[in-house]
């Protein structure tokens, strides 16, 4: 699906030089679930938003379905990002004036889908995360765990293939972690590709795959044997 | 702890310079507009409040109503009606006296300067005791012919106070050149008094009773009556009295019934003639709706007008203060947590309160201090756009210093204290605790009103400045039904004697077309109105009689201002038979007449044609009659202002009638033939200033007044609109900000930065399109009624282009504020606004 080859991305504020990835390398296939681990401030993050095209690669190449996508503009960037990649944050990052329901339609509201249609979308994506009877509450009348569930129906209701979840579960205690992983998973078995940034080694365990960065550099994969 | 309040104060003000800078600004373009129009207020109200007695002092005011015609009023009153009123009113006057005002040449060591004359009655000064300079009422006022003149007058004419003794030359009252010696100095009038009396002359009555039409009359309208009332006589018994005795015991009753006509069967005579009396001190403000044409000796005020002016102060003030709260409740979130540390360390909430007080009132006071500078900048442009000599003298003058501490105060206030009441209501333990804004959506929504408020008002006075610039240019440009081009116009009085061969000498000058002589010109009033009796008709038993105005023309007068008949011919020399002579007592004379289509329609007559040939007879000075046949009808033409209607006119060819010279020249030839002009009159009248003016300045002149409103009008509600921008200026660039968030996500989710700058327009559009729904309905029910008073007024449907222009510069404006910083926004990388804090 994609694959990264010498990409870097290095930043400049206050003539101070970071690295922030240094020649990574890393490929992941149709339908992979993989969690990314390391220290704060490795580059994780970073790597994140270069996958799911918020941000560019400084040098390196970013092969995205077979196309070369590092030097694309930014709008170029957005086209292809609104029909393949879903997003979720930490933060959970859901509009504090808008309703649940008028949160996940956000995610197709801007895929030309015909009214009726995002109607029935976001009210089929409502019941599969168990949210529909929370449709017309706003996002600081729900628990965290709630939130981020509507944050998860607002990163698949578009019919993406693939999930960039940045500390999904950071903000969350452990039940209402392990009911994100579990929908996660359950994405994941229908074929979604996922890509997970977690800190905890047990939501790391739910991948198949886990890339170990350090400093920027991816230090180990390991692969969970089948 | 108010150094630690300034600090935190100064230090917010220089974090936030964007804002500081909107508010600063917004508060002190409103605060000198306000200083401005307080002026102009100020300078208008206030008016003849320092006469002794003043709010017992009245005017009489006299009004004509005769149903289906055009009113006539005046603030003048009959020259009879003084003395009968006096002495039966005696209960409730205490005294009452008459001014005649005439305008003189004053001779002096050879040179001649045109004055004003005011001849009084000796009760002048138990009326209007105004101060004097030199002298005394008791002492330099007590027999005919004393004359009083202002201290000004005494300087012009001997170079000092010390005038008591010598004499001026005054010539032409009623043809006769008088000496008159001065026997007292007034002081100077100041400004603000309706009252314009440079020269004032004990009148002699014996003499003035001799003249027709001045003081021995009911009906002819030439003095200004006052009355001094009775202590604790209120102006509404005065007037009821007055009418009372008007109508059932005054000798003027006794005129009116003897006169047929004046008082048909079943009537009063309030019902037709009106006595009004009006106070002293309303008199400047108030006395232009009596005045109708015929008005005062000074430029008289409007109250309406200085209402509306401030009107527009105090919305323009407010709208800077909707600024401040706008701005500074948007920012709240940024104070929030400064707040809940002083909470947590004891502060009350009224002690939070009053520091943000304090922050609102030292914010507007500096912004007071770029007001005042401001006015100082524009004083000397409005002092000329007003004709008016506004001072602003803060230090020598306490109050004024006063009073604008006091508006920075007031102001300081009102701003502050919805901010303050917000942020000291936060709650510690909430603020401390979120993370995100933490503002109510009540005061979201009441952010939105008040910008709703201010485009609603913005949007109203383009409005109203769009529709009084295109009424003011309807009124220039409207077709007077004349030629106005190439015309000098000269008053011709002193001249009477020798019109003819002045009227060759100018004729032969090179580049004059033609000189023509008439009673008045173009924007030259009268109320000359005579009854005429249409012979061989019949209305019931009577022959039908109409109530025309006036006004004698010479030969080639029409032609000269390119008036073509509509039936019949004009005057015309070679019939010899158009001039009017006076009629000998009890005799007939003939002459020629031309009438109006508004005579023509009021006398009865189908057609112009029907008019021609037919007899109009009046009443001649004199005992005697004139026989008028109707020789021509000419269209309605404009010949008094436009903000009247064209009134049922008749022209007749009487030369002793003539006033003015209507000088026609050539193309290009304007400054040599004025020259020669002057000079022939020099020749023919030594010892009197000539009086000459184009005719197109005197047309100007007219609307003069209506275009320093227009002017001042557009001036101040594009500040008003500019303040409201910068408002939504700070508040859209702080939403931006605010918003960032919300746009990453719509970002991520897929928006493309044109579908992001088009959502916040649009955001912003809404409360714009919003004040325009209110604005339309407000601005056309206040320009329907604003339009009403004016005769000739533009087509009311120009409403609805005006109103949507209005919207569009509007919306265009909000969108251009909008705009920079909705592109900044949506072009940000979302990155930055996802992070987690
Ligand atoms: N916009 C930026 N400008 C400059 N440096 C940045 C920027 N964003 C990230 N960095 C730096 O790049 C490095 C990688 O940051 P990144 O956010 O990817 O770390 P992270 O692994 O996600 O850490 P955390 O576990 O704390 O989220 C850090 O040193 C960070 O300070
Ligand atoms: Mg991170």
């Amino acid at each position: 699906m994609l694959k990264l080859t010498n990409l870097s991305r290095h930043y400049l504020s206050d003539d101070v030089e970071t690295l922030a990835l240094n020649k990574v390398n890393i490929e992941i296939a149709v339908g992979e679930f993989v969690a990314i681990m390391g220290p704060s401030g490795c580059g994780k993050s970073t790597l994140l938003n270069i996958i799911g095209m918020l941000d560019n690669p400084s040098s390196g190449e970013y092969w995205f379905n077979g196309e070369n996508v590092a030097g694309y503009k930014e709008a170029q960037l957005a086209a292809i990002r609104k029909h393949h990649i879903g997003f979720i944050f930490q933060n959970f990052n859901l509009i504090d004036e808008l309703s649940v329901r008028d949160n996940i339609e956000l995610a197709l509201l801007y895929h030309d889908v015909p009214a009726s249609e995002r109607r029935r979308r976001v009210a089929e994506v409502m019941d599969k995360v168990g949210i529909a009877h929370r449709a017309n509450h706003l996002p600081s009348q729900l628990s965290g765990g709630q939130q981020q569930r509507v944050a998860v129906a607002r990163a698949v209701v578009g019919g993406q293939s693939m999930i960039l979840a940045d500390e999904p579960t950071g903000n969350l205690d452990s039940a209402h972690g392990q009911e994100v992983m579990a929908m996660l998973q359950g994405l994941n078995e229908e074929g979604t590709t996922i890509v997970m940034v977690t800190h905890s080694p047990a939501h790391a365990d739910y991948a198949r795959r886990t890339i170990n960065l350090f400093d920027g550099h991816v230090v180990t994969e390991d692969v969970k044997a089948a | 702890m108010f150094a630690n309040y300034f600090l935190t104060a100064w230090r917010n003000l220089l974090k936030n310079r964007a804002f500081s800078a909107i508010n600063i600004i917004g508060l002190a373009v409103g605060l000198a507009s306000c200083i401005l129009i307080m002026l102009y207020v100020k300078s208008e109200s206030g008016y003849d409040q320092w006469i002794p007695d003043n709010e017992r002092i009245v005017r009489l005011h006299t009004a004509y109503e005769s149903p289906g015609r055009a009113p006539f009023l005046t603030v003048r009153s009959a020259g009879r009606m003084m003395p009968a009123v006096r002495d039966y009113l005696s209960a409730e006057i205490e005294d009452g006296m008459r001014l005649v005002v005439w305008d003189t040449t004053v001779q002096q060591n050879g040179e001649a300067f045109s004055e004003q004359v005011a001849f009084a009655d000796s009760s002048f000064f138990n009326v209007l005791n105004l101060p004097f300079a030199n002298g005394s009422a008791q002492s330099s006022f007590n027999k005919p012919n004393d004359l009083l003149i202002s201290r000004e007058m005494a300087q012009k004419y001997f170079g000092s106070t010390d005038a008591i003794g010598k004499t001026l030359t005054v010539c032409c009252l009623r043809g006769q050149t008088v000496e008159l010696t001065v026997s007292g100095v007034l002081e100077d009038l100041p400004d603000n008094t309706h009252l314009a009396l440079d020269m004032l002359v004990y009148m002699d009555t014996e003499v003035f009773g001799q003249f027709p039409g001045v003081l021995d009359t009911w009906t002819s309208v030439n003095v200004y009556t006052y009355f001094k009332l009775r202590p604790g006589v209120s102006l509404e018994q005065a007037q009821l009295r007055l009418t009372w005795w008007v109508d059932n015991e005054s000798p003027f009753l006794e005129f009116a019934k003897q006169n047929s006509g004046m008082l048909p069967d079943g009537t009063k005579i309030s019902d037709t003639m009106k006595h009004k009396l009006m106070r002293l001190p309303d008199l400047h403000l108030d006395a232009h709706n009596d005045a109708g044409n015929m008005g005062d000796l000074t430029p008289m005020g409007n109250r309406k007008l200085v209402a509306t002016f401030s009107l527009v102060a105090v919305l323009i003030l407010v709208i800077a203060c909707i600024n401040f709260m706008n701005l500074a409740t948007a920012r709240a979130g940024q104070r929030a947590k400064e707040v809940a540390m002083r909470k947590v360390l004891g502060a009350s909430r009224a002690q939070v309160a009053v520091q943000f007080l304090l922050e609102a009132i030292g914010l507007v006071m500096i912004s007071l201090l770029f007001a005042l500078v401001a006015v100082e900048l524009v004083l000397p442009w409005y002092n000329q756009l007003l004709g008016k000599v506004f001072e602003f003298r803060l230090f020598s003058e306490p109050s004024l210093l006063f009073t604008l501490l006091g508006l920075g105060l007031l102001v300081g206030l009102i701003a502050g204290s919805y901010p303050a009441l917000v942020l000291s209501g936060y709650l510690p333990g909430q603020i401390l605790k979120a993370s995100k804004s933490n503002e109510s959506s009540a005061s979201v929504k009441l952010r939105h009103v008040l910008v709703v408020f201010q485009f609603a008002v913005s949007v109203t006075l383009l409005v109203c400045t769009a529709v009084v610039y295109l009424q003011t240019q309807h009124a220039n440009n409207l077709d007077l039904g004349y030629s106005t081009e190439r015309k000098l116009v000269v008053g011709i009085r002193a001249a009477r004697d020798n019109l003819d061969s002045l009227k060759q000498q100018w004729q032969a000058i090179p580049g004059v077309q033609s000189v023509v002589y008439s009673s008045e010109a173009p924007t030259q009033d009268n109320e000359n109105n005579n009854f005429v009796t249409l012979l061989g008709s019949n209305q019931g038993d009577k022959p039908v009689e109409e109530l025309l105005n006036y006004h004698n023309m010479d030969y080639g007068f029409f032609q000269a201002y390119q008036v073509q008949p509509l039936a019949g011919r004009l005057f015309d020399k070679a019939y010899g038979s158009d001039t009017l002579t006076p009629a000998e007592q009890n005799q007939i004379s003939q002459a020629a007449a031309i009438l109006n289509e508004g005579a023509v329609r009021r006398l009865g007559f189908n057609s112009p044609q029907e008019a021609i040939g037919r007899t109009l007879q009046i009443s001649a000075s004199g005992d005697g009659l004139n026989h008028l046949t109707v020789v021509g009808v000419i269209p309605d033409i404009y010949f008094r202002s436009v903000k009247f209607a064209i009134r049922p006119s008749l022209y007749m060819l009487n030369p002793q009638r003539f006033n003015v010279a209507t000088i026609t020249y050539n193309q290009g030839q304007a400054s040599q033939v004025t020259a020669e002009i002057e000079r022939v009159w020099k020749q023919a009248v030594p010892m009197q200033p000539i009086d000459m003016q184009y005719l197109s300045d005197m047309l100007a002149a007219q609307y003069q007044s209506e275009n320093v409103q227009m002017q001042l009008f557009s001036v101040f509600s594009l500040l008003a609109v500019l303040v409201a921008c910068l408002g939504l200026y700070g508040l859209a660039a702080f939403t931006a900000e605010r918003k960032t968030r919300e746009i990453g996500i719509r970002k991520v989710m897929g928006a493309s930065v044109k579908q992001i700058m088009l959502l916040l327009i649009w955001q912003f559009s809404r409360p714009i399109m919003l004040a325009n729904l209110v604005a339309w309905p407000l601005s056309i029910w206040l320009m329907l009624n604003w339009l009403q008073v004016f005769v000739n007024r533009i087509d009311t449907w120009w409403l609805l282009p005006i109103c949507l222009m209005a919207t569009l510069v509007s919306v265009c404006i909000a969108w251009l504020t909008v705009g920079g910083n909705a592109a900044k926004v949506a072009k940000a990388n979302p990155i930055k606004a996802l992070r987690h804090e």
